[in-house]
Protein backbone atom coordinates (compact mmCIF):
# COMPACT_ATOMS: atom_id res chain seq x y z
CA UNK A 1 0.00 0.00 0.00
CA UNK A 2 1.15 4.32 -0.41
CA UNK A 3 2.16 5.62 2.06
CA UNK A 4 -0.33 7.22 4.62
CA UNK A 5 -1.64 10.63 3.73
CA UNK A 6 -0.35 13.64 5.12
CA UNK A 7 -1.96 16.45 4.23
CA UNK A 8 -0.03 19.10 2.88
CA UNK A 9 -1.40 23.02 3.43
CA UNK A 10 -0.61 26.38 2.02
CA UNK A 11 -0.88 29.22 4.38
CA UNK A 12 -1.10 32.69 3.52
CA UNK A 13 -0.44 34.62 6.72
CA UNK A 14 -0.46 38.38 6.59
CA UNK A 15 2.58 39.82 8.16
CA UNK A 16 1.36 42.68 11.32
CA UNK A 17 -0.73 39.99 12.85
CA UNK A 18 -1.24 35.89 11.96
CA UNK A 19 2.38 35.44 10.47
CA UNK A 20 3.91 37.31 13.86
CA UNK A 21 1.24 35.20 16.30
CA UNK A 22 3.08 31.70 13.92
CA UNK A 23 6.07 33.11 15.36
CA UNK A 24 5.09 33.51 18.79
CA UNK A 25 3.82 29.92 18.69
CA UNK A 26 7.48 28.66 17.55
CA UNK A 27 9.37 30.56 19.70
CA UNK A 28 6.77 29.53 22.91
CA UNK A 29 7.40 25.86 21.82
CA UNK A 30 4.08 25.11 20.97
CA UNK A 31 3.34 21.81 19.29
CA UNK A 32 1.93 22.29 15.87
CA UNK A 33 1.19 19.66 12.65
CA UNK A 34 4.57 20.62 10.37
CA UNK A 35 2.15 20.11 7.59
CA UNK A 36 1.48 23.87 7.12
CA UNK A 37 4.02 25.70 4.71
CA UNK A 38 3.74 29.41 5.08
CA UNK A 39 4.03 32.62 3.11
CA UNK A 40 4.09 35.81 4.35
CA UNK A 41 1.91 38.26 2.50
CA UNK A 42 2.28 41.87 3.76
CA UNK A 43 -1.75 41.77 4.49
CA UNK A 44 -4.53 39.48 3.50
CA UNK A 45 -5.76 41.41 0.74
CA UNK A 46 -2.68 40.48 -1.09
CA UNK A 47 -3.75 37.07 -1.82
CA UNK A 48 -5.03 37.43 -4.89
CA UNK A 49 -8.12 34.19 -5.29
CA UNK A 50 -5.67 33.22 -8.52
CA UNK A 51 -2.91 32.18 -5.72
CA UNK A 52 -5.11 29.78 -3.92
CA UNK A 53 -6.31 28.47 -6.96
CA UNK A 54 -3.22 27.58 -8.28
CA UNK A 55 -2.04 25.86 -5.22
CA UNK A 56 -4.87 23.70 -5.05
CA UNK A 57 -4.50 23.07 -8.90
CA UNK A 58 -1.19 22.40 -8.25
CA UNK A 59 -1.94 19.64 -5.56
CA UNK A 60 -2.14 21.48 -2.53
CA UNK A 61 -4.37 19.70 -0.07
CA UNK A 62 -5.96 22.84 1.80
CA UNK A 63 -5.23 26.60 1.70
CA UNK A 64 -5.30 28.97 4.68
CA UNK A 65 -5.54 32.85 4.67
CA UNK A 66 -4.87 34.30 8.17
CA UNK A 67 -5.23 38.15 8.83
CA UNK A 68 -6.14 40.35 11.72
CA UNK A 69 -9.22 40.24 13.38
CA UNK A 70 -11.79 42.71 11.47
CA UNK A 71 -11.15 46.10 12.89
CA UNK A 72 -7.63 45.66 13.05
CA UNK A 73 -5.95 45.55 9.89
CA UNK A 74 -3.00 47.15 9.83
CA UNK A 75 -4.17 48.59 5.95
CA UNK A 76 -7.78 49.66 7.79
CA UNK A 77 -9.71 47.39 5.29
CA UNK A 78 -7.68 45.18 3.80
CA UNK A 79 -9.12 42.23 5.53
CA UNK A 80 -12.51 42.92 4.85
CA UNK A 81 -11.57 42.90 1.05
CA UNK A 82 -10.23 40.02 1.53
CA UNK A 83 -13.59 38.62 3.25
CA UNK A 84 -15.18 38.95 0.07
CA UNK A 85 -12.15 37.53 -2.25
CA UNK A 86 -12.42 34.60 -0.16
CA UNK A 87 -15.70 33.92 -0.23
CA UNK A 88 -15.95 34.44 -3.87
CA UNK A 89 -13.16 31.87 -4.36
CA UNK A 90 -14.80 29.58 -2.32
CA UNK A 91 -18.46 30.28 -3.65
CA UNK A 92 -16.53 29.41 -7.19
CA UNK A 93 -15.30 26.20 -6.08
CA UNK A 94 -18.54 25.28 -4.31
CA UNK A 95 -20.25 25.80 -8.14
CA UNK A 96 -17.65 23.58 -9.98
CA UNK A 97 -17.77 21.08 -6.92
CA UNK A 98 -14.21 21.53 -6.07
CA UNK A 99 -14.10 21.00 -2.98
CA UNK A 100 -14.53 24.79 -1.11
CA UNK A 101 -14.28 22.92 2.63
CA UNK A 102 -9.85 22.93 1.83
CA UNK A 103 -9.92 26.72 1.54
CA UNK A 104 -10.54 28.56 4.99
CA UNK A 105 -10.17 32.04 6.60
CA UNK A 106 -9.02 32.87 9.92
CA UNK A 107 -8.39 35.98 12.02
CA UNK A 108 -5.51 35.17 14.39
CA UNK A 109 -4.24 38.33 16.04
CA UNK A 110 -0.50 38.91 17.10
CA UNK A 111 -0.87 38.01 20.21
CA UNK A 112 -2.81 34.96 19.13
CA UNK A 113 0.07 32.33 19.60
CA UNK A 114 -2.30 29.62 20.97
CA UNK A 115 -5.05 30.38 18.41
CA UNK A 116 -2.92 29.98 15.37
CA UNK A 117 -1.39 26.55 17.13
CA UNK A 118 -4.83 25.13 17.03
CA UNK A 119 -6.07 26.81 13.97
CA UNK A 120 -2.90 24.99 12.38
CA UNK A 121 -4.30 21.82 13.81
CA UNK A 122 -7.84 21.60 13.40
CA UNK A 123 -7.09 22.46 9.74
CA UNK A 124 -4.60 19.77 9.31
CA UNK A 125 -7.11 17.34 11.01
CA UNK A 126 -10.04 18.57 8.98
CA UNK A 127 -8.04 18.20 5.67
CA UNK A 128 -6.77 14.85 6.90
CA UNK A 129 -10.39 13.57 7.05
CA UNK A 130 -11.33 14.67 3.66
CA UNK A 131 -8.35 13.03 1.74
CA UNK A 132 -5.76 13.88 -0.69
CA UNK A 133 -7.03 16.58 -3.09
CA UNK A 134 -7.87 14.69 -6.14
CA UNK A 135 -6.12 17.57 -8.29
CA UNK A 136 -2.79 16.41 -6.71
CA UNK A 137 -2.41 13.05 -9.49
CA UNK A 138 -4.32 14.96 -11.97
CA UNK A 139 -2.35 15.98 -15.41
CA UNK A 140 -4.56 17.29 -17.53
CA UNK A 141 -5.40 20.59 -15.62
CA UNK B 1 -41.63 60.10 -18.67
CA UNK B 2 -42.83 59.84 -22.62
CA UNK B 3 -44.01 56.08 -23.84
CA UNK B 4 -45.57 56.16 -27.11
CA UNK B 5 -47.16 53.15 -29.18
CA UNK B 6 -45.95 53.21 -32.85
CA UNK B 7 -48.70 51.66 -35.26
CA UNK B 8 -46.79 49.45 -38.44
CA UNK B 9 -44.78 46.83 -39.57
CA UNK B 10 -42.06 46.72 -36.47
CA UNK B 11 -39.34 45.84 -38.18
CA UNK B 12 -39.69 49.00 -40.84
CA UNK B 13 -40.92 50.83 -37.53
CA UNK B 14 -37.69 50.32 -35.18
CA UNK B 15 -35.43 51.72 -38.70
CA UNK B 16 -37.67 54.33 -39.26
CA UNK B 17 -37.25 55.63 -35.83
CA UNK B 18 -33.48 55.21 -35.86
CA UNK B 19 -32.93 56.86 -39.50
CA UNK B 20 -35.42 59.70 -38.32
CA UNK B 21 -33.33 60.55 -34.85
CA UNK B 22 -30.29 60.62 -37.65
CA UNK B 23 -32.39 62.86 -40.36
CA UNK B 24 -33.91 65.41 -38.09
CA UNK B 25 -30.77 66.11 -36.54
CA UNK B 26 -31.61 64.40 -33.22
CA UNK B 27 -28.42 62.93 -32.94
CA UNK B 28 -25.23 62.93 -35.46
CA UNK B 29 -24.62 59.24 -35.51
CA UNK B 30 -25.84 55.63 -34.83
CA UNK B 31 -24.22 52.48 -34.23
CA UNK B 32 -26.16 49.57 -35.32
CA UNK B 33 -25.44 46.06 -36.27
CA UNK B 34 -25.66 45.79 -40.43
CA UNK B 35 -25.25 43.26 -42.63
CA UNK B 36 -21.33 43.16 -44.44
CA UNK B 37 -21.85 42.91 -47.84
CA UNK B 38 -21.26 39.14 -48.19
CA UNK B 39 -24.79 39.49 -46.47
CA UNK B 40 -23.44 36.63 -44.14
CA UNK B 41 -22.85 38.15 -41.52
CA UNK B 42 -23.07 41.35 -39.18
CA UNK B 43 -20.76 43.94 -37.88
CA UNK B 44 -21.83 47.20 -36.25
CA UNK B 45 -21.59 50.30 -38.35
CA UNK B 46 -21.11 53.91 -36.97
CA UNK B 47 -23.33 55.55 -39.81
CA UNK B 48 -23.44 58.72 -40.54
CA UNK B 49 -25.46 59.05 -43.99
CA UNK B 50 -28.98 58.49 -42.37
CA UNK B 51 -30.30 56.69 -45.73
CA UNK B 52 -27.90 54.11 -44.90
CA UNK B 53 -29.94 52.91 -41.77
CA UNK B 54 -32.44 51.51 -44.23
CA UNK B 55 -30.50 48.80 -44.76
CA UNK B 56 -29.85 48.28 -40.62
CA UNK B 57 -30.33 45.45 -38.73
CA UNK B 58 -30.94 46.81 -34.95
CA UNK B 59 -32.01 43.47 -34.34
CA UNK B 60 -29.21 41.26 -35.75
CA UNK B 61 -30.08 37.31 -35.42
CA UNK B 62 -26.22 36.65 -34.20
CA UNK B 63 -23.85 38.38 -31.82
CA UNK B 64 -20.41 39.01 -33.64
CA UNK B 65 -18.46 41.16 -31.63
CA UNK B 66 -20.36 42.30 -28.16
CA UNK B 67 -21.73 45.72 -28.63
CA UNK B 68 -20.24 46.68 -25.30
CA UNK B 69 -16.65 46.25 -26.24
CA UNK B 70 -18.07 48.10 -29.67
CA UNK B 71 -18.58 51.44 -26.98
CA UNK B 72 -15.55 50.94 -25.21
CA UNK B 73 -13.41 51.01 -28.16
CA UNK B 74 -15.76 54.17 -29.79
CA UNK B 75 -14.80 56.35 -26.46
CA UNK B 76 -11.57 54.91 -25.05
CA UNK B 77 -9.93 58.08 -26.12
CA UNK B 78 -12.75 60.30 -24.50
CA UNK B 79 -15.91 60.78 -24.71
CA UNK B 80 -18.03 61.26 -28.26
CA UNK B 81 -18.29 65.19 -30.20
CA UNK B 82 -21.95 64.93 -31.25
CA UNK B 83 -24.42 62.81 -29.83
CA UNK B 84 -24.94 59.13 -31.09
CA UNK B 85 -27.16 57.01 -30.63
CA UNK B 86 -25.98 53.61 -29.66
CA UNK B 87 -28.13 50.00 -30.19
CA UNK B 88 -27.44 47.46 -27.83
CA UNK B 89 -29.05 44.09 -27.15
CA UNK B 90 -29.57 43.73 -23.94
CA UNK B 91 -26.55 42.45 -22.46
CA UNK B 92 -24.88 44.46 -24.50
CA UNK B 93 -26.16 47.33 -22.49
CA UNK B 94 -25.91 45.63 -19.25
CA UNK B 95 -21.70 45.23 -20.02
CA UNK B 96 -21.86 48.77 -21.10
CA UNK B 97 -22.65 49.40 -17.88
CA UNK B 98 -20.77 48.11 -16.19
CA UNK B 99 -17.89 49.03 -18.76
CA UNK B 100 -18.84 52.88 -17.26
CA UNK B 101 -18.35 51.64 -13.39
CA UNK B 102 -14.95 50.27 -14.38
CA UNK B 103 -14.19 53.96 -16.71
CA UNK B 104 -13.59 51.68 -19.92
CA UNK B 105 -16.67 53.82 -21.79
CA UNK B 106 -17.29 57.23 -21.32
CA UNK B 107 -20.65 57.86 -21.59
CA UNK B 108 -21.58 61.62 -22.52
CA UNK B 109 -23.11 62.30 -25.72
CA UNK B 110 -24.40 58.54 -25.63
CA UNK B 111 -27.56 57.71 -26.18
CA UNK B 112 -29.00 53.96 -25.59
CA UNK B 113 -31.01 52.01 -27.46
CA UNK B 114 -32.02 48.63 -26.49
CA UNK B 115 -35.12 46.66 -26.94
CA UNK B 116 -36.92 43.44 -26.32
CA UNK B 117 -34.33 40.81 -27.66
CA UNK B 118 -35.77 37.41 -28.73
CA UNK B 119 -31.88 36.07 -28.48
CA UNK B 120 -28.99 34.99 -30.67
CA UNK B 121 -28.02 32.29 -33.06
CA UNK B 122 -25.17 30.17 -32.29
CA UNK B 123 -23.06 32.20 -34.90
CA UNK B 124 -21.58 28.89 -36.09
CA UNK B 125 -25.01 27.54 -36.21
CA UNK B 126 -25.85 30.69 -38.03
CA UNK B 127 -22.87 31.12 -40.45
CA UNK B 128 -22.97 27.26 -41.31
CA UNK B 129 -27.20 27.68 -42.05
CA UNK B 130 -29.37 28.76 -44.60
CA UNK B 131 -29.14 32.80 -44.12
CA UNK B 132 -32.25 33.81 -46.06
CA UNK B 133 -34.19 31.14 -44.11
CA UNK B 134 -32.53 31.78 -41.27
CA UNK B 135 -33.04 35.23 -40.94
CA UNK B 136 -36.29 35.07 -42.40
CA UNK B 137 -37.37 32.94 -38.64
CA UNK B 138 -35.60 35.28 -36.88
CA UNK B 139 -37.85 38.57 -37.88
CA UNK B 140 -40.75 36.05 -37.59
CA UNK B 141 -39.89 35.60 -34.01
CA UNK B 142 -39.90 39.67 -33.12
CA UNK B 143 -43.71 39.07 -33.54
CA UNK B 144 -44.22 36.03 -30.94
CA UNK B 145 -40.70 35.78 -29.20
CA UNK B 146 -39.89 32.76 -29.55
CA UNK B 147 -36.53 31.70 -31.43
CA UNK B 148 -36.28 27.96 -31.78
CA UNK B 149 -32.60 27.19 -31.94
CA UNK B 150 -31.69 30.16 -30.14
CA UNK B 151 -28.08 29.93 -28.49
CA UNK B 152 -28.52 28.05 -24.29
CA UNK B 153 -27.84 31.21 -22.45
CA UNK B 154 -30.41 33.06 -24.08
CA UNK B 155 -33.43 30.34 -24.03
CA UNK B 156 -33.19 31.45 -20.33
CA UNK B 157 -31.92 34.84 -20.35
CA UNK B 158 -33.87 36.97 -17.58
CA UNK B 159 -32.55 40.31 -18.85
CA UNK B 160 -33.87 40.65 -21.92
CA UNK B 161 -35.85 44.33 -21.97
CA UNK B 162 -34.00 47.42 -22.73
CA UNK B 163 -35.32 48.97 -19.57
CA UNK B 164 -31.80 50.36 -18.82
CA UNK B 165 -31.60 51.93 -21.77
CA UNK B 166 -32.15 55.85 -22.20
CA UNK B 167 -34.71 54.61 -25.11
CA UNK B 168 -36.33 51.19 -24.56
CA UNK B 169 -38.28 49.89 -27.79
CA UNK B 170 -40.84 47.13 -26.00
CA UNK B 171 -42.55 44.51 -28.76
CA UNK B 172 -44.37 42.43 -25.72
CA UNK B 173 -47.69 43.10 -24.57
CA UNK B 174 -47.66 45.62 -27.91
CA UNK B 175 -50.49 44.71 -30.18
CA UNK B 176 -49.47 42.80 -33.41
CA UNK B 177 -48.64 45.44 -36.36
CA UNK B 178 -47.16 47.65 -32.85
CA UNK B 179 -44.89 48.64 -30.82
CA UNK B 180 -43.67 51.22 -27.74
CA UNK B 181 -41.03 53.65 -27.55
CA UNK B 182 -40.36 54.27 -23.93
CA UNK B 183 -38.07 56.77 -22.46
CA UNK B 184 -36.44 56.04 -19.19
CA UNK B 185 -34.31 59.08 -18.79
CA UNK B 186 -34.50 62.50 -19.58
CA UNK B 187 -31.81 62.30 -22.75
CA UNK B 188 -34.17 59.72 -24.01
CA UNK B 189 -37.12 61.72 -23.11
CA UNK B 190 -35.52 64.60 -25.07
CA UNK B 191 -35.09 62.76 -28.26
CA UNK B 192 -38.63 61.86 -28.62
CA UNK B 193 -39.64 64.66 -28.04
CA UNK B 194 -37.34 65.69 -30.55
CA UNK B 195 -39.66 63.69 -32.54
CA UNK B 196 -42.74 65.19 -31.55
CA UNK B 197 -43.50 62.08 -29.66
CA UNK B 198 -44.94 62.90 -26.77
CA UNK B 199 -47.56 61.56 -23.81
CA UNK B 200 -47.74 58.35 -21.99
CA UNK B 201 -49.23 55.56 -22.91
CA UNK B 202 -50.55 53.16 -21.03
CA UNK B 203 -48.43 50.04 -20.84
CA UNK B 204 -50.03 47.71 -18.44
CA UNK B 205 -50.20 44.82 -20.62
CA UNK B 206 -46.64 45.24 -21.71
CA UNK B 207 -45.43 45.03 -18.27
CA UNK B 208 -47.77 41.99 -17.43
CA UNK B 209 -46.31 40.07 -20.23
CA UNK B 210 -42.63 41.03 -19.36
CA UNK B 211 -43.51 40.34 -15.67
CA UNK B 212 -44.81 36.91 -16.70
CA UNK B 213 -41.74 35.74 -18.79
CA UNK B 214 -38.96 36.95 -16.75
CA UNK B 215 -40.76 34.21 -13.64
CA UNK B 216 -40.62 31.47 -15.68
CA UNK B 217 -37.35 32.44 -17.30
CA UNK B 218 -36.01 32.89 -13.82
CA UNK B 219 -37.27 29.32 -13.17
CA UNK B 220 -36.64 27.86 -16.16
CA UNK B 221 -32.57 29.14 -15.77
CA UNK B 222 -32.56 28.24 -12.09
CA UNK B 223 -33.16 24.86 -13.34
CA UNK B 224 -31.46 24.24 -16.50
CA UNK B 225 -27.98 25.10 -13.98
CA UNK B 226 -28.74 23.41 -11.33
CA UNK B 227 -30.86 19.93 -12.69
CA UNK B 228 -29.47 19.76 -16.46
CA UNK B 229 -25.88 21.82 -17.18
CA UNK B 230 -24.96 21.62 -13.21
CA UNK B 231 -24.51 18.00 -13.09
CA UNK B 232 -22.86 17.85 -16.35
CA UNK B 233 -19.98 19.97 -15.10
CA UNK B 234 -19.87 20.03 -11.90
CA UNK B 235 -16.98 17.98 -9.93
CA UNK B 236 -13.42 17.43 -10.76
CA UNK B 237 -13.87 14.48 -13.48
CA UNK B 238 -16.92 16.26 -14.98
CA UNK B 239 -15.39 19.84 -15.03
CA UNK B 240 -12.07 18.14 -16.56
CA UNK B 241 -14.47 16.65 -19.22
CA UNK B 242 -15.85 20.14 -20.59
CA UNK B 243 -12.14 21.39 -20.73
CA UNK B 244 -10.50 18.45 -21.91
CA UNK B 245 -11.09 20.01 -25.79
CA UNK B 246 -9.96 23.68 -24.59
CA UNK B 247 -6.78 24.69 -26.56
CA UNK B 248 -5.88 27.68 -23.63
CA UNK B 249 -6.37 29.85 -26.97
CA UNK B 250 -8.20 32.64 -24.81
CA UNK B 251 -10.18 33.94 -27.52
CA UNK B 252 -13.35 33.22 -24.53
CA UNK B 253 -11.33 36.36 -22.57
CA UNK B 254 -10.22 38.31 -26.24
CA UNK B 255 -13.97 38.59 -26.98
CA UNK B 256 -15.31 39.38 -23.05
CA UNK B 257 -16.48 42.84 -22.85
CA UNK B 258 -15.74 42.53 -19.17
CA UNK B 259 -12.49 41.24 -19.94
CA UNK B 260 -10.92 44.13 -20.52
CA UNK B 261 -7.41 44.63 -18.64
CA UNK B 262 -4.43 45.90 -21.23
CA UNK B 263 -2.75 42.70 -20.22
CA UNK B 264 -4.40 39.93 -18.92
CA UNK B 265 -2.69 38.10 -15.64
CA UNK B 266 -3.24 35.01 -17.64
CA UNK B 267 -0.90 36.29 -20.65
CA UNK B 268 1.92 37.53 -18.48
CA UNK B 269 4.82 36.60 -17.51
CA UNK B 270 3.42 35.63 -14.41
CA UNK B 271 2.66 32.59 -15.46
CA UNK B 272 5.65 32.17 -18.04
CA UNK B 273 7.89 30.09 -15.64
CA UNK B 274 11.54 28.37 -16.30
CA UNK B 275 11.66 24.93 -17.71
CA UNK B 276 12.71 23.59 -14.15
CA UNK B 277 9.56 24.89 -12.78
CA UNK B 278 7.31 22.69 -15.29
CA UNK B 279 9.59 20.01 -14.63
CA UNK B 280 9.46 20.17 -10.96
CA UNK B 281 5.65 20.00 -11.29
CA UNK B 282 5.64 17.52 -13.88
CA UNK B 283 7.99 15.14 -11.29
CA UNK B 284 5.35 15.64 -8.63
CA UNK B 285 2.10 14.86 -11.33
CA UNK B 286 4.18 12.28 -13.07
CA UNK B 287 2.91 14.46 -15.95
CA UNK B 288 2.02 18.09 -16.94
CA UNK B 289 -0.33 18.76 -20.00
CA UNK B 290 1.06 21.88 -22.46
CA UNK B 291 -0.64 24.66 -22.66
CA UNK B 292 -0.17 24.86 -18.92
CA UNK B 293 -2.41 26.17 -16.55
CA UNK B 294 -5.80 25.34 -18.76
CA UNK B 295 -8.20 25.24 -15.46
CA UNK B 296 -6.11 27.85 -13.73
CA UNK B 297 -6.79 30.15 -16.31
CA UNK B 298 -10.76 29.29 -16.05
CA UNK B 299 -11.36 29.59 -12.47
CA UNK B 300 -8.88 32.62 -11.89
CA UNK B 301 -11.12 34.61 -14.86
CA UNK B 302 -14.11 33.15 -12.87
CA UNK B 303 -12.58 34.88 -9.54
CA UNK B 304 -11.66 37.86 -11.71
CA UNK B 305 -15.29 38.86 -13.40
CA UNK B 306 -17.48 36.66 -12.73
CA UNK B 307 -19.41 39.30 -10.74
CA UNK B 308 -19.84 41.23 -13.38
CA UNK B 309 -19.91 38.20 -16.65
CA UNK B 310 -23.25 39.79 -18.23
CA UNK B 311 -24.02 35.83 -19.52
CA UNK B 312 -23.93 37.41 -23.25
CA UNK B 313 -22.74 34.44 -24.51
CA UNK B 314 -19.58 36.20 -26.46
CA UNK B 315 -17.62 34.06 -25.24
CA UNK B 316 -19.20 30.49 -25.92
CA UNK B 317 -19.65 31.79 -29.45
CA UNK B 318 -15.90 32.54 -30.09
CA UNK B 319 -14.52 29.19 -28.53
CA UNK B 320 -13.11 26.78 -32.00
CA UNK B 321 -14.15 23.56 -29.73
CA UNK B 322 -17.17 23.96 -28.53
CA UNK B 323 -16.70 24.82 -24.56
CA UNK B 324 -19.78 25.61 -22.97
CA UNK B 325 -17.63 28.53 -21.18
CA UNK B 326 -20.38 31.18 -21.20
CA UNK B 327 -22.85 28.97 -19.61
CA UNK B 328 -20.07 28.07 -17.03
CA UNK B 329 -19.26 31.35 -16.31
CA UNK B 330 -23.00 32.36 -16.40
CA UNK B 331 -23.29 29.48 -13.74
CA UNK B 332 -20.67 30.25 -11.92
CA UNK B 333 -21.84 34.23 -11.98
CA UNK B 334 -25.29 33.67 -10.93
CA UNK B 335 -23.85 32.14 -7.52
CA UNK B 336 -21.18 34.66 -7.16
CA UNK B 337 -23.46 37.69 -7.25
CA UNK B 338 -25.94 35.81 -5.08
CA UNK B 339 -23.37 36.67 -2.32
CA UNK B 340 -23.51 40.14 -2.77
CA UNK B 341 -26.72 40.58 -4.46
CA UNK B 342 -25.43 42.00 -7.17
CA UNK B 343 -26.36 42.54 -10.79
CA UNK B 344 -24.02 43.97 -13.22
CA UNK B 345 -24.87 46.59 -15.22
CA UNK B 346 -28.28 47.45 -12.89
CA UNK B 347 -27.11 50.76 -11.43
CA UNK B 348 -24.50 53.05 -12.51
CA UNK B 349 -23.94 54.06 -8.51
CA UNK B 350 -23.71 50.83 -7.73
CA UNK B 351 -20.12 49.77 -6.73
CA UNK B 352 -18.64 46.24 -8.16
CA UNK B 353 -18.16 44.22 -4.89
CA UNK B 354 -14.86 44.02 -5.03
CA UNK B 355 -14.35 47.62 -4.30
CA UNK B 356 -17.22 47.89 -1.08
CA UNK B 357 -17.51 45.81 1.73
CA UNK B 358 -19.04 45.80 4.96
CA UNK B 359 -17.98 45.98 8.50
CA UNK B 360 -20.06 42.83 9.31
CA UNK B 361 -20.91 40.53 6.72
CA UNK B 362 -19.97 37.03 5.46
CA UNK B 363 -19.34 35.41 8.96
CA UNK B 364 -20.28 32.53 7.32
CA UNK B 365 -17.42 31.93 5.30
CA UNK B 366 -15.14 32.83 8.09
CA UNK B 367 -13.31 29.26 10.21
CA UNK B 368 -16.73 28.16 11.36
CA UNK B 369 -14.82 25.24 13.05
CA UNK B 370 -12.89 26.86 15.51
CA UNK B 371 -15.59 28.07 17.84
CA UNK B 372 -16.91 24.26 19.12
CA UNK B 373 -13.53 23.51 20.30
CA UNK B 374 -11.76 26.67 21.58
CA UNK B 375 -12.95 25.37 25.28
CA UNK B 376 -10.96 23.42 27.52
CA UNK B 377 -12.24 19.83 27.30
CA UNK B 378 -11.83 19.83 31.06
CA UNK B 379 -13.48 22.70 31.55
CA UNK B 380 -17.02 21.45 29.85
S1 LIG C 1 -17.69 35.67 -19.59
FE1 LIG C 1 -18.70 35.19 -21.54
S2 LIG C 1 -20.90 35.38 -21.07
FE2 LIG C 1 -19.80 36.44 -19.43
S3 LIG C 1 -19.66 38.60 -20.06
FE3 LIG C 1 -17.77 37.57 -20.77
S4 LIG C 1 -18.23 36.94 -22.87
FE4 LIG C 1 -20.21 37.39 -21.89
S1 LIG D 1 -8.96 37.08 -16.91
FE1 LIG D 1 -8.58 38.59 -15.32
S2 LIG D 1 -6.60 39.53 -15.85
FE2 LIG D 1 -7.38 38.48 -17.68
S3 LIG D 1 -8.47 40.05 -18.82
FE3 LIG D 1 -9.99 38.95 -17.55
S4 LIG D 1 -10.12 40.15 -15.67
FE4 LIG D 1 -8.24 40.79 -16.73
S1 LIG E 1 -12.65 27.71 -23.69
FE1 LIG E 1 -12.49 27.76 -25.95
S2 LIG E 1 -12.02 29.92 -26.43
FE2 LIG E 1 -11.60 29.63 -24.24
S3 LIG E 1 -9.40 29.12 -24.14
FE3 LIG E 1 -10.53 27.18 -24.25
S4 LIG E 1 -10.59 26.67 -26.42
FE4 LIG E 1 -10.04 28.84 -26.31
S1 LIG F 1 -2.50 43.75 7.67
FE1 LIG F 1 -3.26 41.94 8.58
S2 LIG F 1 -5.06 41.63 7.43
FE2 LIG F 1 -4.38 43.52 6.61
Amino acid sequence: MSEPFEPKIVGFLCYWCSYTAADLAGVSRMKYPPNLRVIRVMCSSRVDPVFIIKALLDGADGVLVAGCHPGDCHYQKGNYYARRKVALTKKILESLGLGPERVKLSWIAASEGPKFAQVAKEFTEEIRRLGPNPARAEIFL
Amino acid sequence: MVAVKIEGNRWEGFKGFLRDLLGEGAVGAVVVPYPVPAGDSFAHLLVKEPSRVDHAWPVAPVMTVQGGRVVSRLTRKGPVEVPTVVVLRPCELAAMRELIKLNQVKPQGLLTVSFDCPGAYPLRSYLEGNGEEIKAAFLNALKDFRLAGARPLCQVCIRFTGAWADIEVGFLGAPQGSFYLIAHTPQGEKALEALGYTGQEDLAEREKAVEELTASRVSEREAYFREEFGPQVAGPEALLATFHNCINCHNCMRVCPICFCRECFFESNALKVAPHNYLMRARRKGGLRFMPDTLLFHTGRMNHMSLSCVSCGACEDACPNAVPVSRLFAMVGDRTRAIFQYEPGRDLEEPIPFLDYREEELQEWEEPYIQSTTHCPSSL
